[in-house]
């Protein structure tokens, strides 16, 4: 009997292999989809007006292009001095979506890029626009959410970089489900 | 003959915020640049400071904002980033001990708000000025 449920286990995870399964257990933990931010500086400076988006959101060419222009910053001045953007560039080069293939989601992104394109936003990779196109604007749109640059607002566990339907609450609205 | 006495006292109160050492030096610096560049300074201004935290301007996004549009109207309690939604903590050091503590975190702040707001870095006398005013606002 119990090697049946094991089976059925197997075989639910191949089956809805982007489910819940997506972000994969590793000893009844799940393992994150984007490795999370461990970097005091980091938090600090970039966490202060926003989510700390992890670094294996975006490319290696994306966060040189991004913190390379840091006095006009999204139309915001987020100018660092000389010595902490280049500790936090180092930062983010090294952990990168590129150099994080072992995660997931930095795959994924990484994957849907085309070696042309240099995105600095990482709503604008391919993979999270597919990831989203589907939620109505009114979602988005609301004082709780207010952009989809606003990962926590609906992604709870965002912060331990886990993306998947299973940490989803979408203020006023509830669970979220692709199919 | 009461209020003689008593003006330069109001004065010194007001100006009484007990900066630590790095901020005491900090202060002194902002004192000295903006003597050098207006030989009429004498002291920084509240009201002054006031005025450069609350009026209106169009800021860098080409749309109307004010110091308060993010850190709101009563410095004690938290604010939001009109950008982003995230919260930011109170600005008054009254509330928040943690403010106008490290100069490096000011001089960074003062420079990218001052562009946020008024698309130019402030002066000197007018960095001394906002922050008189935030740490007395009561």
């Amino acid at each position: 009997m119990k090697k049946i449920f094991v089976l059925l286990l197997v075989a639910g995870s191949l089956v809805y292999g982007d489910g819940w399964f997506e972000e994969g257990f590793s000893f009844g933990a799940k393992k994150a989809g984007v490795k999370p931010v461990d970097n005091k500086l980091y938090i600090e400076e970039c966490g202060s007006c926003h989510f700390a988006y992890q670094p294996g959101l975006l490319p290696e060419r994306s966060w040189k292009k991004l913190m390379a222009n840091l006095e006009d910053h999204f139309q915001t001045d987020a100018s660092l001095e000389e010595q902490d953007r280049k500790t936090l560039l180092a930062y983010l080069i090294k952990n990168s979506a590129d150099k994080a293939h072992q995660y997931k989601r930095s795959k994924k992104i990484d994957r849907s890029i085309p070696s042309s394109q240099t995105p600095i936003a990482i709503t604008q990779t391919p993979y999270f626009k597919h990831e989203h196109y589907e939620i109505p604007k009114r979602f988005i749109i609301q004082k709780e959410v207010r952009s989809l640059a606003n990962c926590a607002a609906c992604h709870t566990k965002a912060d331990k970089g886990l993306y998947s339907e299973s940490f989803i609450a979408i203020p006023n609205y509830g669970r979220w489900d692709d199919d | 003959m009461k209020q003689f006495i008593l003006a330069p006292l109001l004065v010194n109160a007001l100006f009484a915020f007990d900066f630590n050492p790095q901020m005491q030096k900090y202060m002194q610096q902002l004192t000295q640049e903006a003597k050098k560049q207006n030989s009429n300074f004498s002291g920084f201004s509240y009201s002054r400071g006031e005025q450069i935290f609350t009026s209106k301007h169009i800021g860098k996004k080409g749309k109307m904002i004010t110091c308060t549009s993010c850190h709101g109207d009563d410095l004690t309690q938290n604010g939001k980033n009109i950008s982003t939604g995230k919260v930011i903590e109170p600005l008054s050091p009254s509330a928040n001990p943690k403010r106008f503590t490290k100069v490096k975190s000011v001089k960074k702040w003062l420079r990218r708000n001052f562009r946020d707001v008024y698309t130019r870095t402030g002066t000197a006398q007018e960095k001394g000025d906002v922050i008189t005013y935030i740490v007395n606002k009561k």
